[in-house]
């Protein structure tokens, strides 16, 4: 072609001048992208953060890229299938394995010390983050189960004064009870976790067990799972949860969940959603531990619930390493993002912030420390095909929510499905 | 019948906690704020995301419209070899799933360095992408009487005049289908610019809706009803505009 | 000889903008999604050449493809013919030529406006769900009403409601083919004194043939592709117990959640095949009740 790069792009310049139109500044050469799934409050802090990190690195521009959880996967395997992952993405736990498995993450290690600062970080989040002993995660968040409560019809059933960190499954039914009396049966005791995998996982830890071997297979037994299942049908069958008809779905909207619809008063989430659940609620909420097993072993556990990774793709990891390293150290960036992601690893930026809590990040933080010394380690890394067995799950507690088969006998296709999904998988 | 529409315009001013849980259409207090301020709401003014979406939506409505009553009027009234075969993969296009062509055409436009422009979106339309416009322009043009095409031709007139002056005229009640239809659905595509379109200042407007809700955090719902509302707005004065199109046609009689 | 050489060159030169985009936008990534069915393609790695085992793989062993295809087939045989015979309808009624008319089509259409948004998701679920609206109105007579999206048995009839709700687009073609009915027609007719139910058949139908036809056909074709509301009312599960499982759900999930981008593509072009069939069904059917104006082949 006649036309050379730099003839094209003098051209353009000069047009660009002509139309008194912005020229890119000269001096920010480099340039990395972040993409990220969130809401408009993510964004916002996001956006801000960028901001800061912009002003404190001339030369370096990063662009923001988000779109919400739904849409953030499709998009992420549509560039990562074209080579074109942002530099830096936001991971979840749950796709963590299938991306570094894939080839599609670059480890950290070598960044270590070198740029990137992780010697105030707690060592329990950054072991979230490790798939076969090496670093692709970088912890931006923590998490945990919880069951979250209402506390107006606490107190109205006289339930209130209930340990809830520390309550059995016998207590929870219990209190299930209580409340659907109390309220005449207006506002049901809990929501039906039987479709809930991440309820029946700590479910089969307390009960010595777990979901997945080291090896990737399915290791529980039918027996316990059916169990589970059982527990949860006899209180449905007491009348003390929330309808099986809208008891099918595990991936209910937040506003459609049993405790925010105003049908329940305590539904089952992850600890960073307390303070979402608050604001589409009009009664102060609490936080409950999941139910233990009495003599049982812990069974929640602690798991990052967002990740930074650096991509593949990247061209310019010194400055993307550059922007991770401020996320977590840089107080002006800390401040900004506050607990929106999660509780932060870094004791220093935790102390810095504590000051400014709303009434649900309290609730949430107070929680987080509440529980510390009562959960079990990080299950083993999921295989591939984890998601798709959590699919499976859901169809077969929804025909046991039903009734359309027994538990025991719903648990043992299911296992065996399991089995089947992960062996296809490899 | 329109009982959802009212749901939704009732939602888009109720306070975010009442949204839900309550089956009321009346809100308790009327909350103009979802509208101010879920325009500001996101790092980027709704005004962009408008801007955006009207550029895309112009170019895009312009692009079918010619394109494809071109292809149109050869389908229907040109001889030419190869048509029926041509006509068949037209077809084709249409059935086939797009989710499993989304990362070779993803890859593709890559290539052409076309990610994060609006190329991809609008490119496309002036190359008569949508199947779905030219069978419908078809079986429209294929209703208009011979005759006047054989009168015009005896005439001397050009293909070209015949698409112009006799074709195009009396298939206005098509055209306006038409450009009703391209001009909704492209406002409202979501995929595509999903997919293409990264920096927040190019998103457009069924994108910017997307960024309010979370599922697994906190959202929005109160200001994405409202702006959903408002993005309505656009669609429905176009369709009463152009709706006014779709007039009786002519009388043939006299001609026969 | 000539003749034909200047025929084809109109023909090619209306045509160019359509070639143009087929054989430099289309037909490659076409192609290539046929050699991924061939494949086993995760996405992030290099396709690796299986053969044929991803279509030996759906018709012997997986399970869920037969699942998928019943609850299409399901949704195209409710879906299709009510949707017509509402839009037809109701483009007839707005026919008749009512003054306010602009402002009747606006709001028929407006269901469709909403397409498939979140908002729309979110209204189906309270609709539909256990105290929502229509079970409120169900009661009024006595009826005790069920979780209609989140039962199993049910679900797919609340998707066939949504379809048949959102009518807009198929009325708004049929009411543009009644417009291009030569009024002269029915002139005569009336002067003949041809009863209103003879003048349906004897020229409106046969007039509005090939506008129905493209109904049909493109309801069809769309009917099987459905995708957008039953992946976001069922969240993108298509759940509940894959009671919503239509084909490109199916497909969408197999692609991106699970990363078998090669088994998707197989399964597109298996539907593909079952598409074309019916469409080549109705191609070779419109022989006998298609007939356009004035045109002799």
């Amino acid at each position: 072609m006649a036309v050379s790069r730099r003839k094209f792009l003098t051209t353009t310049g000069g047009l660009a001048l002509a139309a008194g139109l912005p020229l890119p500044a000269l001096a920010q050469d480099r340039s990395i992208r972040h993409f990220w799934w969130g809401n408009p409050e993510r964004d916002r802090r996001t956006f801000e953060v960028i901001e800061v990190f912009d002003k404190n690195h001339p030369g370096i521009s990063v662009s923001g890229e988000t779109i919400g959880w739904g849409d953030y996967w499709t998009k992420m395997a549509t560039q990562t299938a074209g080579r074109n992952m942002a530099d830096l993405v936001q991971m979840d736990y749950r796709f963590l394995f299938e991306y570094v498995r894939r080839g599609a993450l670059q480890e950290l290690d070598p960044f270590i010390g070198n740029g990137l600062d992780l010697s105030n970080f707690d060592k329990g989040p950054l072991q979230g983050g490790m798939v076969d002993g090496k670093l692709y995660a970088l912890n931006i968040g923590s998490n945990s189960q919880v069951f979250v409560y209402n506390e107006t019809i606490f107190e109205e059933a006289g339930v209130a004064d209930t340990d809830v960190i520390n309550w059995t499954w016998d207590q929870f039914a219990d209190v299930c009870k209580t409340i659907t009396e109390a309220t005449g049966g207006k506002v049901k005791g809990s929501d039906d976790c039987s479709v809930v995998l991440e309820v029946c996982e700590v479910w089969i830890r307390q009960n010595g067990s777990s979901f997945f071997g080291p090896e990737g297979d399915v290791t529980v037994t039918p027996d316990i799972i059916a169990d589970y299942w059982q527990f949860w049908r006899d209180l449905r069958d007491a009348g003390v949860l929330r309808s099986a008809d809208k008891s099918l779905d595990a991936n209910l909207p937040m506003s459609d969940v049993g405790i925010v619809a105003g049908d329940t008063a305590i539904s089952n989430f992850w600890s960073n959603q307390i303070v979402g659940v608050q604001a589409l609620m009009q009664d102060p909420v609490g936080a409950a531990m999941v139910p233990h097993k009495e003599g049982g072993d812990p069974g929640q556990f602690i798991k990052p619930s967002m990740f930074m990774s650096l991509t593949r793709d990247s061209e310019d990891p010194e400055a993307a390493i550059m922007y991770m390293n401020d996320w977590i150290n840089n107080p002006e960036a800390t401040k900004i993002l506050g607990l929106e992601r999660g509780i932060p690893a870094n004791p220093d930026v935790r102390a810095a912030l504590a000051p400014d809590f709303t009434p649900a990040e309290k609730v949430s933080v107070d929680y987080f420390n509440a529980i510390q010394d009562k959960v079990g380690p990080l299950p083993p890394p999921e295989p591939k095909g984890a998601g798709e067995v959590r699919d499976a799950f859901i169809r077969a507690a929804t025909n046991v929510v039903l009734g359309d088969i027994a538990p025991q006998q719903a648990a043992e296709v299911f296992v065996d499905d399991a089995q089947a999904i992960i062996d296809r998988a490899r | 019948m329109l009982y959802p529409l009212l749901w939704l315009l009732a939602s888009s001013l109720k306070p975010e906690n009442e949204i839900f849980g309550s089956l009321g259409l009346w809100p308790s207090t009327f909350n103009w704020s979802n509208y101010t301020g879920g325009w500001e709401a996101l790092p980027v003014s709704f005004s962009i995301f408008y801007r955006n979406s009207t550029i895309v939506t112009v170019l895009s409505v312009l692009g079918n419209l010619f394109s494809c009553s071109f292809a149109a009027y050869a389908f229907a009234r040109l001889e030419f070899t190869g048509k029926r075969l041509f006509f068949g993969l037209m077809m084709m296009t249409l059935m086939i799933p797009y989710h499993v062509v989304l990362i070779p055409q993803y890859v593709m436009f890559l290539k052409l360095g076309w990610v994060d422009t609006y190329l991809p979106l609008i490119v496309p339309r002036f190359l008569a992408s949508d199947g779905f416009f030219i069978f419908l322009m078809v079986q429209f043009f294929r209703q208009i009487p011979r005759e006047l095409d054989e009168a015009a031709q005896i005439d001397g007139c050009s293909a070209f005049k015949i698409y112009w002056a006799v074709i195009l005229p009396l298939s206005l009640p098509a055209l306006a289908t038409s450009a009703i239809f391209s001009m909704i659905w492209v406002w409202e595509d979501f995929l595509a610019p999903l997919i293409y379109l990264n920096d927040i200042k190019n998103y457009t407007v069924p994108l910017a809706l997307r960024l309010f809700i979370d599922q697994e955090g906190k959202s929005a719902f109160g200001q994405m009803f409202a702006m959903s509302v408002l993005s309505l707005v656009p669609v429905v004065i176009f369709f009463i505009a152009f709706q006014k199109l779709i007039v009786r046609g002519i009388a043939t009689s006299g001609m026969k | 000889m000539k003749n034909t050489k200047a025929r084809n060159a109109s023909g090619y030169m209306f045509l160019a903008p359509w070639l143009i985009g087929f054989f430099l936008l289309a037909i490659g990534p076409i192609l290539v999604s046929l050699y991924l069915s061939f494949t086993r393609y995760d996405m992030v790695g290099d396709p690796r050449w299986t053969g044929l085992d991803n279509y030996i793989y759906m018709f012997t062993r997986d399970r869920r493809f037969w699942k998928t295809l019943e609850v299409t087939f399901h949704y195209v045989v409710f879906a299709v013919p009510l949707r017509l015979i509402m839009a037809l309808g109701v483009a007839m009624l707005l026919d008749k030529g009512l003054r306010t008319i602009g402002l009747y089509r606006a709001i028929f259409y407006l269901p469709s406006l909403l397409g498939a948004s979140i908002a729309i998701a979110i209204l189906w679920r309270q609709l539909f769900s256990i105290d929502g609206v229509v079970n409120q109105v169900l009661a009024v007579f006595g009826i005790q009403g069920i979780g209609w999206i989140t039962n199993p048995s049910t679900s797919i009839y609340t998707l066939i409601v949504l379809a048949i709700w959102q009518f807009g687009a198929p009325m708004l073609i049929f009411l543009a083919g009644l417009r291009g009915i030569p009024k002269d027609l029915y002139e005569a007719a009336d002067i003949d004194g041809t009863p209103r139910f003879r003048k349906f058949y004897a020229i409106t139908l046969p007039m509005l043939a090939p506008v129905v036809f493209f109904n049909l056909v493109l309801q069809i074709i769309e009917a099987f592709k459905i995708f957008s509301p039953a992946f976001i009312i069922s969240n993108g599960t298509g759940g509940p117990a894959d009671s919503l499982l239509v084909y490109t759900v199916y497909l969408f999930n197999e692609a991106f959640k699970f990363f078998r981008m090669g088994y998707a593509s197989a399964l597109a072009w298996v539907l593909l095949v079952i598409i074309g069939l019916f469409t080549a069904l109705a191609f070779a059917t419109s022989k006998y009740w298609v007939h356009y104006e004035n045109e002799r082949d």
